[in-house]
């Protein structure tokens, strides 16, 4: 018995000195064998699909026709160059109200207040709020006839605005609907990097007789560049490939025009109204392409930022 | 190196154990069954059928597992799981014209002709020949028809009254109509119908065919021929000059309806499948004052679609076919279209049609008025492609076109040769 | 350091008007506002019968009635939405703690910054990408339809996003007692599940909480691979947008159904949210 038991505990030592030694990749490896395994497939499939004209369903035949799909996106400025168009539009226009509000009401949430767990619960809100639920509150409160919106501009005697159905302000509408649901993680991501800033530098530019604006202008903002910069890379990634609002607001296509289709809502489009799979892939590539590049050059500034 | 195998080795168990634990929740199976797994559209049918399936359950033995969604989600879900050949879907409610076509030519809708050989008693030619034919592909049943519609006038009887007009049976007069009501009650529009780009272009066919126009003919494309570019300027027209003011160029059958049940229209043209939306008071403020006539007659005459907008199909990919059958079989009997027509949803069969009960639930007016349109009606609402969601896009834009005000016989152009762009590209 | 800042801020001036204060006040109250009044509007809008959505005059005058409650509960199936929401949002979050707690701790010690990035890129990827492929692949393994595969497509959300959280959570944590516990003769794994791992249960509660608010919320990987007896709520909504209706009432009900649990989990969790949220971030 005691044999054996020995034995055991030889063999759990052993492999527990191995687990150890290794403690590296036995942790880090399950986490990234499920992200490979679930990423692989999808990426290499769409790479390859995006070099063919597959359209109709996938497992119809299909062949192998090179750079034609690229060839004749990028050159297609009827859809593919607005699309990307309007997701840079939607995405540099959410970005800059959501920093410039999240800062400014990050700096009303600073210093300590009576009431502050309240406004910090109501301003989480948003962000937790089921994305398709918001939108199809916000498609009833955008409602040209019967919505609150324009009953709210009727009590200060503006006229009525279509908002979502235009395709003038549809776009806009959405990015203001972005900007409600977002700011919120802006404002806290900032609000954290205030509460970590050191105090000695405003002091000193207090003692120097610097004013509230000159001390923010010029001490607090720079000093908070790399926590604007962290809040812009997370929401700039999420924003780019916004689906649930846009989805539940206009549905496939993005309107009769067009006029909320982004790349993401392109892609979703082509791939499950136009069953143009081929075509689908290629876009989806140079979305993902795009992305990446987009994060390589906001790396490198923020690696010459830190040199 | 022994040492990384092994590392890998275990990494990997742990990745299927995971995977393992988690597949023991797996609830599918691909072979014969007692469960029949029906997926729906929302729908008053599907509301209706919900209500009746233990029925079906007693009589048969086996047991339905519903999936409802949609309609746009619906078409999502099928493009996903069909297009991976899926058998987790038995039977499956579908839109002949929109997706009919390319369904059946992946291969996704069973082919029926021996199923419907063999239910003699069930009568296939019972059905009526326009639905019938947009469920068949090239010789083939690969569907049931399900629910028709086609499209009617729906009026303010009170309006109407007020400005002493009598009810418009032509375009010109209906013209007429909406201009003088619009004149005579500011903040009213004098008609409304849908105007998204692609919502709009069912509901424009018909005036499209009144006038002697169609999307195509004979394999080319025919959407600027003057009879076409008379209807789109008809149809844009009466939006600019008699609808809303900043009309929408976004609105489907939801917001146009909404409109009209609003009391904020006196004409509205859609699908007679709509009209609980502005019959029941829960829904509409002016149903006390709703009206219906036939399709108004164009220069071609009175030439409404009417066709079928759902239908029922089997998944060629089940394992469960002969059960699947059954259901079909069951859902489109005598009895159960009967049943659900009473309730308010217009079936396929002309017994039911001949059937005085029914016809009983529907307003009489509505149903003289769907009566009349299955006399005259077109089996189609829009182009007969594959590809119909590019196509509807493509023929839609004038439409939008003439609702802003614009140029529409230079759109009317564009949309030619784009469209005729798009049949040869399909058919090569 | 927050008291100083106090004294700091409220000494001086008391003499004049105080505008700053004032200022201050009316500037979150506007921010209060704005953020609440949206989804205040949907919980009245979910009282309200069609008719009265229709007019602007009963904007808040109306005659509230629970129907539309009675529709969500009683036509549809919403409380094995619930459930299934519930279900999948939890397993999916333990599983992803499972995995990507180790591996956060891991790649922090080792500095393993290109292995963080191949778990991150899962973050950046159009999800409409990984649809078609997905589904082909577990369908195969005769996996759609079941909890399974709506897990497995809720984890890839939740993995990269705990990883990220618990990766700086794991950076800012000092080494030393680590090597004072592997001195008193613990093994490193020994340390990290007796000292680190309780040390860092703040971070764990808020990378789960945010996971599960993640997946709770997710519609597209929903709206695909669910199946009849594993629909979501955030799919559940579109039942209310029929072919030849939308009930307004019904959907604001749906609406107000879907995201009244995770309100509630955010009100009693907030301090967690809040770090969570902001973890990394001030480092750059």
């Amino acid at each position: 018995m005691s044999q054996v038991a020995h034995g055991d505990v030889g063999a759990w030592e052993k492999t527990s000195r191995w687990v150890n030694r290794r403690r590296k990749w036995v942790f880090a490896a399950p986490a990234m064998i499920f992200v490979a395994l679930l990423l692989v497939f999808p990426v290499v499939w769409t790479l390859y699909l995006s070099f063919t004209n597959s359209k109709g369903s996938v497992r119809a035949p299909f062949d192998f026709t090179g750079f034609e799909n690229y060839f004749t996106v990028l050159t297609d400025t009827e859809r593919f160059w607005p699309a990307v168009g309007r997701t840079a539009y939607f995405t540099g226009g959410a970005l800059v109200f959501e920093v410039i509000l999240g800062i400014a009401i990050a700096l009303l949430l600073w210093k300590p207040f009576k009431g502050e767990r309240l406004v910090r619960v109501a301003i989480l809100l948003p962000l937790v709020a089921t994305p398709v639920a918001v939108g199809m509150m916000w498609r009833l409160i955008f409602e040209p006839n019967i919505g609150f919106a324009n009953e709210f501009l009727s009590w200060f005697g503006i006229p009525a605005q279509p908002w979502l159905s235009s395709p003038d302000t549809a776009l806009s509408t959405l990015v203001f609907v972005d900007v409600w649901q977002w700011t919120p993680m802006v404002t806290l991501i900032i609000l954290a990097g205030l509460t970590a800033l050191p105090e000695e530098p405003d002091e000193a530019a207090r003692v120097d007789g610097a004013n509230w604006w000159q001390r923010l202008w010029y001490v607090t903002l720079p000093l908070l560049a790399p926590t604007i910069t962290a809040a812009v890379v997370l929401r700039g990634i999420d924003a780019l490939k916004t689906f649930d609002i846009l989805y539940a607001t206009k549905g496939k296509g993005g309107g009769s025009f067009h006029e909320v289709e982004t790349l993401n809502i392109y892609a979703y489009g082509l791939s499950f109204d136009y069953n143009r799979y081929g075509q689908a892939s290629t876009v989806l590539i140079l979305f993902f392409l795009m992305i990446i590049g987009l994060i390589w050059i906001l790396s490198l500034r923020k690696k010459a930022a830190n040199k | 190196m022994k040492h990384r195998v092994a590392l890998k080795a275990a990494a990997l168990a742990v990745g299927v154990l995971t995977v393992g634990a988690l597949a023991g929740c797996t609830t599918s199976g691909g072979e014969a069954s007692d469960v029949v797994r029906v997926t729906l559209a929302n729908h008053v049918w599907t509301d209706l059928i919900k209500e009746k399936i233990p029925e079906f359950e007693e009589q048969t033995g086996l047991t339905v597992e519903l999936t409802q969604l949609g309609e746009d989600q619906l078409s999502d879900q099928y493009n996903v799981k069909l297009n991976a050949g899926t058998d987790e879907i038995d039977v499956m409610m579908y839109r002949p014209l929109q997706e009919g076509k390319l369904f059946a030519q992946n291969g996704y809708l069973a082919e029926l002709d021996d199923r419907i050989d063999a239910a003699s008693d069930w009568d296939w030619s019972d059905f009526q020949a326009g639905p019938a034919e947009a469920t068949t592909y090239e010789d083939t049943v690969v569907g049931v028809p399900l629910v028709t519609e086609s499209e009617v006038l729906y009026y303010r009887t009170d309006l109407l009254e007020q400005a002493g007009l009598e009810v418009p049976t032509t375009l010109a007069e209906l013209e007429n109509a909406a201009k003088l009501v619009s004149e005579a009650n500011p903040g009213v529009a004098g008609f409304i119908a849908r105007t998204g780009r692609s919502a709009a272009v069912t509901q424009f066919s018909s005036y499209l065919f009144s006038f002697g126009g169609d999307f195509s003919e004979q394999g080319t494309a025919a959407v600027n021929s003057p009879e076409a570019v008379e209807a789109y300027e008809y149809y844009g027209g009466m939006i600019h000059k008699y609808g809303p003011q900043n009309v929408s160029t976004d609105m489907n059958w939801a917001e146009a309806s909404a409109i009209f049940a609003q009391g904020q229209a006196a004409f509205y043209t859609d699908a007679s499948s709509l009209y609980q939306n502005l019959a029941l008071p829960e829904n509409s403020t002016v149903s006390d004052k709703l009206g219906y006539a036939p399709f108004p007659e164009g220069p071609a005459g009175s030439k409404p679609y009417s066709i079928p907008a759902w239908a029922l199909g089997l998944n060629s990919g089940s394992g469960n076919q002969d059960n699947g059958w059954k259901f079909i079989e069951w859902a489109t009997s005598f009895d159960t279209v009967l049943a659900t027509q009473e309730a308010g949803v217009p079936g396929a069969r002309t017994s039911v049609w001949d059937d005085p009960a029914g016809t009983s639930s529907f307003p009489a007016a509505l149903a003289a008025a769907i009566q009349a349109n299955a006399q005259n009606g077109v089996g189609y609402d829009r182009p007969l492609v594959v590809n119909v969601a590019e196509a509807r896009e493509i023929v839609g834009d004038p439409i939008v076109v003439g609702i802003t005000g614009g140029d529409v016989p230079a759109a009317a152009e564009t949309a030619e040769q784009k469209f005729q762009a798009f049949l040869d590209d399909e058919n090569q | 350091m927050t008291t100083k800042s106090l004294t700091i801020a409220g000494a001086p001036r008391r003499r004049k008007f105080p505008w700053p204060t004032f200022g201050r006040a009316v500037g979150l109250t506007a921010v209060v506002v704005t953020f609440v009044a949206p989804l205040a509007w949907m919980l009245l809008a979910s009282f309200k019968t069609n008719v009265d959505i229709y007019d602007s005059s009963k904007m808040f005058a109306f005659l509230p009635t629970l129907d539309n409650y009675g529709t969500v509960f009683g036509q549809a199936n919403y409380g094995a939405y619930i459930w299934n929401s519930f279900f999948v949002a939890f397993v999916a979050t333990v599983l992803s703690l499972v995995l990507a707690v180790p591996a956060a701790y891991s790649m922090s010690r080792f500095v393993m910054g290109r292995s963080a990035m191949v778990v991150l890129l899962a973050r950046i990827i159009p999800g409409v990408s990984l649809l078609v492929p997905w589904y082909f692949v577990f369908s195969q393994m005769r996996l759609v339809g079941s909890f399974a595969v709506l897990i497995l497509s809720m984890m890839f959300v939740s993995l990269p996003l705990i990883l990220y959280i618990m990766m700086s959570y794991f950076d800012s944590m000092p080494e030393e007692l680590e090597e004072a516990a592997q001195v008193d003769g613990l093994t490193p794994i020994g340390a990290f599940l007796r000292i680190t791992l309780p040390l860092s249960m703040p971070g764990v509660a808020t990378a789960g909480i945010l996971s599960f608010i993640f997946a709770w919320n997710n519609f597209m990987f929903a709206l695909v691979l669910s199946g009849a007896s594993t629909k979501t709520l955030p799919v559940a909504i579109f039942d209310f947008v029929g072919y030849a209706s939308i009930d307004w009432g019904g959907l604001m009900a749906a609406a107000v159904i879907v995201t009244l649990p995770i309100m509630v989990i955010a009100l009693f969790t907030q301090k967690y949210i809040v770090s969570g949220l902001t973890a990394g971030a001030t480092k750059g």
